[in-house]
């Protein structure tokens, strides 16, 4: 209990000023009080000695006049009962002691007056009157206060000192408490932000390992991916390689001559679609949408499907007609079905079917009517976990160099640019369809495909500058243009081709976008300054400044592009050259 | 405790202690009498308060005589100075307010207190003179002059004693 106490009396100065302050008050207050009674204690005992004096005055008077001692004495003996009273004394007219009383048996002062003063003693004289004469004195001594009551007011001290100590103990020890449970509160606190601070940092490196983990994924996808492109491009290369060393040959005839260029341009545009798979992917090239009839494009690209997918694979294309047009891009649109024909084939390794239907769809979530065309093959199927990644890019079931993993990306992001849908199902064992939806056109349907085809020669002969930093292209392009009966000059900078156009007289730019120094797009703003109304064609294989902030209304031709294309791009800005040059 | 022995001596010596006697000799049973006289009238109501002096008459023999007129000189009852009369007989005695009766006998005594019985005045006999009793009648007890008193004659007489004068008789006479 003293270590108690000891430990309250250190953390003593802790306890709050207002509950010490309060007990204090309380203690004076109570002190006050008590103070206020004794002294009406003290002044009610004197009144009190005061009024008994003067009955006994009274009283005696009778024995006092007739000098009855034994009836003075009963009399003064009498007040003795009162145990407040310690002595009590009658004396005559001359002042001579008449008759007494002492409790503690004392002996009496002989005089009236004859008494000292006593402390904690009050004394009270009375006059004894007969008639209004007086004939003696009362004298009467009390007890300033009884012994009980002292004891009594003592003790209201005793138990307001102690109250009052009590508060402050009790108010100490709540404080005590307090602080504890708020130690205890803190250390919680502590140990929480120390468990957040460790679990922070866990997960900081759980965040590391996860980009670490990224990374890797990142660098096994583009080894997935560049493996593929590798492939197929090598593939492709082969094709173009062999057969332009056939071409070389002196003395072949015509017709061999023809197959093997038309063995280059097929495998070049197939690797052309290969490069805008990529870039669409990257979703950087821009849709080129077109009215088409789907029918007829499916029609289309039955020979091409017949020869990707081999022989062991029976293709049936089931139509329904009179299906509305869509707008899409039609090269996109012959990349996904490929794309999805191609992961067909290599789902079916022992040979299958595969069937192409097109068919009207029941109305897209924003009421657009819509045709569809599903893709089915007999094949392995896709497991359900698998399912989920089909449309991730890079997602891939096939081996290293076998495949980029970005087909069925492709079909996917073809499919919702051109606001449709495209839905996977798949059953194990059975086979997988893919089914595009695509929205019908409210423009009216396309020209007739091959119209322009035939239309190479050039319509107009002009004077142009071939700007390209590449000598093979600019030399193809030169070429190209020559056959379609333009005259060509040509630059290998956006300086050279500024000092080109200076000296001389041209009806058309056609420059190249990414070159070192001044860009195509700054190429085309200078020339506009110095000769407004100068068509500029722009072209590119890919440009992130094109991308970026647009070509200006200029027109662009996309590499690679072939001799038609380019002729068309010719005829278009040579027919509206104004329009063009802004 | 000699403290206390002094104080029952002092008590037993009746030495000084009456105010109203000289208090050069050893007051005589006489003496402390007369002194009563003059103290009974402030104990005492009368029913038709009388103005004047207050009168103490001697009916009949006077043992007293200038000892009386010595203790009442100078004595103030209730404002009023007290006033000595001698009567031969009660038939002088309507101005008396208190009287001192003690006829040659006892009957006769007795005859006279009768002839005041019913009027407001105090008697007073003293045993000495006979066994007939007035209002206050005075014996010697223990050596000390002390008094009887007849509560109910008085109130027949319509007087009113002090409660503070019973308080010191031998005995008081009430009417029940």
């Amino acid at each position: 209990m003293s270590g108690r106490f000891a430990r309250l009396g250190a953390r003593w100065p802790n306890v709050p000023i207002a509950g010490g302050i309060l007990a204090l008050l309380l203690l004076l207050g109570g002190i006050g009080v008590i103070a206020l009674s004794s002294r009406s204690t003290a002044e009610l005992t004197e009144q009190q000695t005061q009024v008994q004096a003067r009955i006994l005055a009274a009283t005696v008077t009778a024995a006092l006049d007739f000098g009855d001692t034994a009836a003075a004495n009963e009399a003064v003996s009498a007040f003795g009962a009162n145990p407040q009273v310690s002595d009590a004394a009658v004396y005559d007219r001359q002042g001579a002691f008449f008759a007494g009383y002492s409790r503690a048996g004392s002996p009496l002062p002989r005089r009236l007056g004859g008494h000292s003063p006593a402390s904690g003693k009050i004394d009270a004289l009375a006059p004894v009157a007969r008639g209004g004469a007086r004939i003696g004195t009362v004298w009467l001594r009390a007890d300033r206060e009884p012994v009980s009551r002292r004891v009594a007011r003592y003790s209201l001290f005793g138990v307001l000192a102690l109250t009052a100590a009590l508060v402050v103990l009790i108010l100490g020890i709540g404080q005590t408490t307090l602080r504890r449970a708020n130690r205890e509160l803190a250390a919680q606190a502590e140990d929480l932000a120390r468990a957040n601070a460790e679990l922070k940092v866990q997960i900081e490196e759980r965040g590391k390992a996860e980009e670490q983990l990224r990374q890797a994924q990142k660098m096994q996808a583009l080894g997935q991916l560049t493996g593929g492109i590798a492939h197929d491009f090598n593939n492709l290369l082969t094709v173009i390689q062999g057969s332009a060393d056939m071409l070389r040959r002196p003395g072949m005839d015509e017709a061999k001559r023809l197959r093997f260029a038309e063995a280059i341009a097929r495998t070049a545009a197939r690797a052309a679609a290969l490069t805008s798979q990529l870039l669409a992917f990257a979703r950087r090239q821009p849709l080129k949408p077109e009215v088409i009839d789907l029918n007829a494009r499916i029609e289309g690209m039955a020979e091409l499907l017949d020869r990707a997918l081999g022989e062991r694979i029976a293709i049936r294309i089931e139509l329904e007609p009179d299906l509305c047009p869509i707008e899409a891009d039609p090269a996109q649109l012959e990349a996904a079905i490929l794309n999805i024909a191609v992961n067909a084939r290599d789902a079916m390794p022992g040979g299958g079917t595969l069937a192409i239907a097109t068919a009207a769809a029941p109305p897209l979530a924003d009421g657009r009517p819509a045709v569809r065309v599903a893709v089915t093959d007999t094949g392995a199927g896709i497991d359900a976990a698998a399912l989920e990644h089909v449309f991730e890019p890079f997602f891939t079931t096939k081996s290293v160099g076998k495949g980029t993993g970005l087909g069925l990306s492709q079909v996917y992001g073809f499919a919702t640019q051109s606001g449709g849908e495209v839905h996977v199902d798949s059953h194990v064992g059975v086979g997988t369809t893919v089914t595009l939806i695509l929205p019908c056109s409210e423009r009216g349907s396309e020209a007739p495909p091959g119209a322009e085809r035939g239309a190479v020669a050039a319509r107009s002969r002009a004077r142009i500058l071939v700007v390209d930093d590449n000598e093979e292209v600019g030399f193809l392009a030169e070429t190209l243009l020559r056959e379609l009966g333009h005259g060509v000059s040509r630059a290998t900078s956006g300086a050279a081709a500024l000092a080109t156009v200076e000296r001389g007289r041209f009806d058309l730019v056609l420059t190249d976008v990414v070159m070192p120094g001044m860009s195509g797009l700054e190429l085309a703003e200078r020339l506009a300054a110095i000769r407004p109304g100068l068509p500029v064609i722009l072209s590119t294989g890919f440009s992130d400044e094109i991308a970026r902030s647009g070509t200006g209304g200029r027109s662009v031709l996309y590499k690679p592009y072939r001799l038609d294309s380019l002729a068309e791009a010719i005829d278009a800005a040579l027919s509206l050259p104004d329009e063009i040059a802004r | 405790m000699s403290g206390a022995r002094r104080l029952s001596l002092l008590l037993l010596a009746p030495a000084g202690l009456l105010g109203a006697v000289p208090a050069a000799a050893q007051p005589s049973d006489l003496a402390v009498k007369a002194a009563f006289l003059t103290k009974f009238g402030a104990y005492v109501t009368w029913p038709h308060a009388p103005t004047g002096p207050l009168t103490l008459c001697v009916v009949g023999s006077d043992p007293f005589g200038a000892v009386l007129d010595q203790a009442a000189r100078g004595q103030v009852v209730d404002g009023r100075p007290l006033a000595v009369r001698r009567l031969a007989g009660p038939g002088g005695a309507d101005g008396c307010q208190i009287a001192f009766v003690e006829g040659a006998s006892p009957a006769r005594t007795a005859e006279w207190l009768q002839a005041l019985r019913g009027r407001p005045i105090l008697t007073v006999t003293d045993a000495r003179a006979g066994l007939q009793r007035g209002m206050i009648f005075f014996v010697i007890d223990g050596g000390r002059v002390r008094f009887h008193i007849d509560q109910a004659s008085a109130q027949q007489s319509g007087l009113g004693l002090s409660s503070r004068l019973l308080a010191i008789a031998l005995s008081v006479r009430t009417a029940r």
